[in-house]
């Protein structure tokens, strides 16, 4: 009987809530997800309970951890490879050595054959791409959290300087970024890269070239933020109860600009990830020692398209790790800005 | 008003010409921080690094490299206005400029090209997703963003490539145009341009099928950034209350969204023009790697391979000076388009 009757309800139910919008609404604000609509929009659980309502997040999520875990732990085997001079306990965890040649199986497209090895198939020295891209990885993850880290510190300092000061600050602060920006980001990083490349050489060029180039997108940023919220009312009054403009600048201007720039800051670690392979797939800052993810598409070149795989598979990892960050962070800006709520 | 705005127009190429002397600046500090030697400087202005020590001392004393550094900067400065970039290492007993001269329009022409593409592909579809937020269109939307935003763009390339060129035999792979045809008479240097002068519809025809390819991967990098940008300020511009005040009044929503919320929404978007441009001419040195596109990017690309500073400093240099014109294209744009701005 229980069953019929809540079957009756439904059907019954059913034309009522197409029918009217003041009744839909009525039944929508019974059901349990507007609850969490008046739950306080932070704290760690209202984040995680997103995340976890939000399937495409929560896999991208998934993918972000493991790729950051497997970074760290692939750039300790490494270290302790270089630690113990035993160079075998880098490629440890791979499912082959990525220096090995194997001529007897080149360029051999991917397929399941010997699980991991072929997954990606293998390059014109036999060596498995998938082994490459594993061993490469910690360069990726190291590289976002160096370069984002530093641009976003410079650019609050200068950007909520220039935008809260205004006048001759201001001036100085933005004609100086401006000169920076006034360049391609990625022509300026390839200047600086090869200019570079003699004096330090290798990923350490690249990731200076990569922190010159970050910053005055963030000071552009942080400036527009203290610029429209230094006309609040909150700053006026603070401004009128006598505060210094330090305590306006701490308490009031950079943390009500940071909430944007959290969610463009993950878009950005997508972006650094995307520009680091961008140069190493243009010859820079590239050793024989040391595969990078751009520099293997740029190999592949020479073998394409009769071998596609072999410059399309790298790309598409990138693609893969810059996709799941971008997902993140644009979901994150939805949540911040409160375009969203679960 | 009108003085108003001629003085901005005045104070803002002011500004241009500081931001451009400023680059110069920032270059010539890069390569001193960086090569610190006279000895060093002039291996790199010789552009050969088997320079005799007779040659290296000359070029010291030719160009004043033992100056000190204040005079070496006004040197250096009056040489870029004199249009003195150094000599070139591939094309050798040619200037900077000159080579420079030949391959920049090839660029411009395909930046501007892959790049209005893009922006008014991305500026429509934003507005479509922001209109019609959390339906069909904007899901669809978003995915291809998405996909094409974090794609590098030599992936965009090689797929490209392989699907239109290699599979379906649509379209060529690689060149500027059929290189069995006879070239067009050089007026411009932009093929697509000179074609058309010369009323020379065969080769015309071959630029713009090579055309295509590397330029829709040019737009695929200004259109992500675009889409995403159009998406959430008109999202923002939907919110206000003026938009519901033109509801109120009882217009469309068509008009609303296209009339109303969509003038405002560009207005953030206009200062993004100059950072599109940016982001494709930085594209074009890969799209141009992947297609073999002989331009700007394809010979900057081989100027890193040979260690070319003059060539690498001179792309810099032009290339800066395009996106000054380009950002100060934009602020006037955004002064026109948002009379709340002040003309400061």
């Amino acid at each position: 009987m229980g069953f019929q009757k809540s079957f009756l309800d439904h059907i019954l139910r059913k034309p009522i809530q197409s029918s009217g919008s003041q009744v839909t609404a009525e039944v929508v604000s019974e059901t349990p997800s507007t609850k969490a609509k008046t739950a306080p929009k932070e704290g760690l659980r209202f984040y995680l309970n997103f995340f976890m309502r939000d399937k495409p997040a929560f896999v991208a999520i998934f993918i972000i951890g493991l790729f950051l875990a497997w970074g760290v732990l692939e750039a300790f085997m490494q270290e302790l490879a270089s630690l113990l001079h035993q160079p075998s306990y880098g490629w440890a965890l791979l499912p082959s050595n990525p220096f090995a040649l194997t001529f007897g199986a080149k360029l051999e497209p991917p397929s399941l054959k010997d699980f991991p090895y072929f997954l990606f198939g293998t390059n014109q020295n036999g060596q498995s791409i998938l082994s490459r891209i594993l061993f490469a990885a910690p360069h990726d993850v190291e590289a976002p959290i160096v370069v984002v880290g530093s641009a976003v510190l410079i650019g609050m300092f200068l950007g909520t300087a220039a935008g809260y000061f205004g006048g001759w600050t201001d001036e100085v602060i933005m004609r100086l970024t401006d000169a920076f920006l006034s360049l391609p980001a990625l022509i300026l990083a390839i200047t600086v890269g090869v200019l570079l490349g003699t004096s330090v050489g290798g990923f350490d060029a690249i990731l200076v070239a990569l922190m010159v180039v970050w910053w005055p997108v963030y000071t552009r940023f942080f400036r527009a933020q203290a610029l429209s919220i230094r006309e609040r009312g909150y700053v006026e009054s603070s401004k009128l109860s006598g505060s210094n403009p330090l305590r306006i600048l701490i308490r009031h201007i950079i943390p009500n600009s940071i909430d944007p720039i959290i969610a463009y800051m993950t878009l950005d670690f997508g972006t650094v990830i995307l520009f680091l392979s961008s140069l190493a797939f243009l010859g820079i800052g590239v050793s024989i020692t040391y595969p990078e993810w751009g520099a293997e598409s740029s190999l592949g070149l020479t073998f394409f398209p009769e071998y596609w795989w072999y410059a399309i598979i790298p790309g598409v990892v990138i693609g893969v790790i810059v996709v799941v960050f971008t997902l993140v962070g644009d979901r994150l800006q939805d949540l911040i800005s409160g375009r969203i709520s679960y | 008003m009108v003085s108003n705005v001629a003085l901005y127009i005045l104070r803002r190429s002011i500004n241009a010409v500081i931001t451009l002397i400023l680059l110069l600046l920032l270059l010539f500090v890069l390569l001193h921080t960086i090569v610190r030697t006279p000895v060093g400087l002039a291996r790199i202005i010789c552009g050969n690094p088997h320079c005799s020590n007779s040659a290296i001392q000359e070029i010291i004393s030719k160009q004043g490299l033992a100056n000190p550094l204040w005079v070496q900067f006004f040197a250096y400065i009056s040489n870029v206005f004199h249009g003195n970039l150094g000599t070139d290492t591939l094309y050798k007993p040619e200037t900077e400029l000159y080579v420079l001269s030949k391959f920049l329009p090839i660029t411009i022409e395909l930046v501007l090209t892959g790049s209005i593409i893009g922006v008014l592909i991305g500026i429509y579809t934003g507005a479509i997703a922001a209109a019609n937020r959390n339906r069909y269109q904007d899901y669809i939307v978003k995915v291809v963003y998405l996909t094409t935003w974090s794609a590098p763009l030599f992936l965009v390339g090689f797929v490209a490539q392989l699907i239109f060129a290699y599979w379906l035999n649509l379209l060529p792979a690689t060149q500027i145009a059929n290189p069995f045809l006879p070239v067009p008479r050089v007026i411009t240097g932009a093929p697509l341009v000179d074609s058309l002068l010369d009323g020379d519809w065969t080769y015309f025809y071959s630029v713009v099928q090579h055309l295509i390819l590397p330029a829709l991967a040019i737009a695929v990098a200004g259109f992500g950034i675009t889409t995403r940008l159009t998406r959430a300020s008109m999202i923002d511009a939907l919110d206000r209350d003026y938009v519901k005040l033109a509801y109120m009044k009882g217009l469309s929503k068509n008009k609303v969204v296209w009339g109303t919320a969509f003038r405002n929404a560009l207005i953030p978007i206009i200062t993004l023009i100059a950072l599109t441009f940016a982001l494709a001419v930085g594209g074009a040195v890969i799209i141009e790697d992947v297609f073999s596109y002989y331009g700007m990017g394809y010979f900057t690309v081989q100027a890193i391979y040979n260690f070319d500073y003059n060539a690498i400093l001179a792309v810099t240099l032009i290339v800066g000076i395009a996106v000054i014109l380009a950002n100060l294209v934009a602020d006037l744009l955004y002064a026109v388009a948002d009379p709340r701005v002040r003309l400061t």
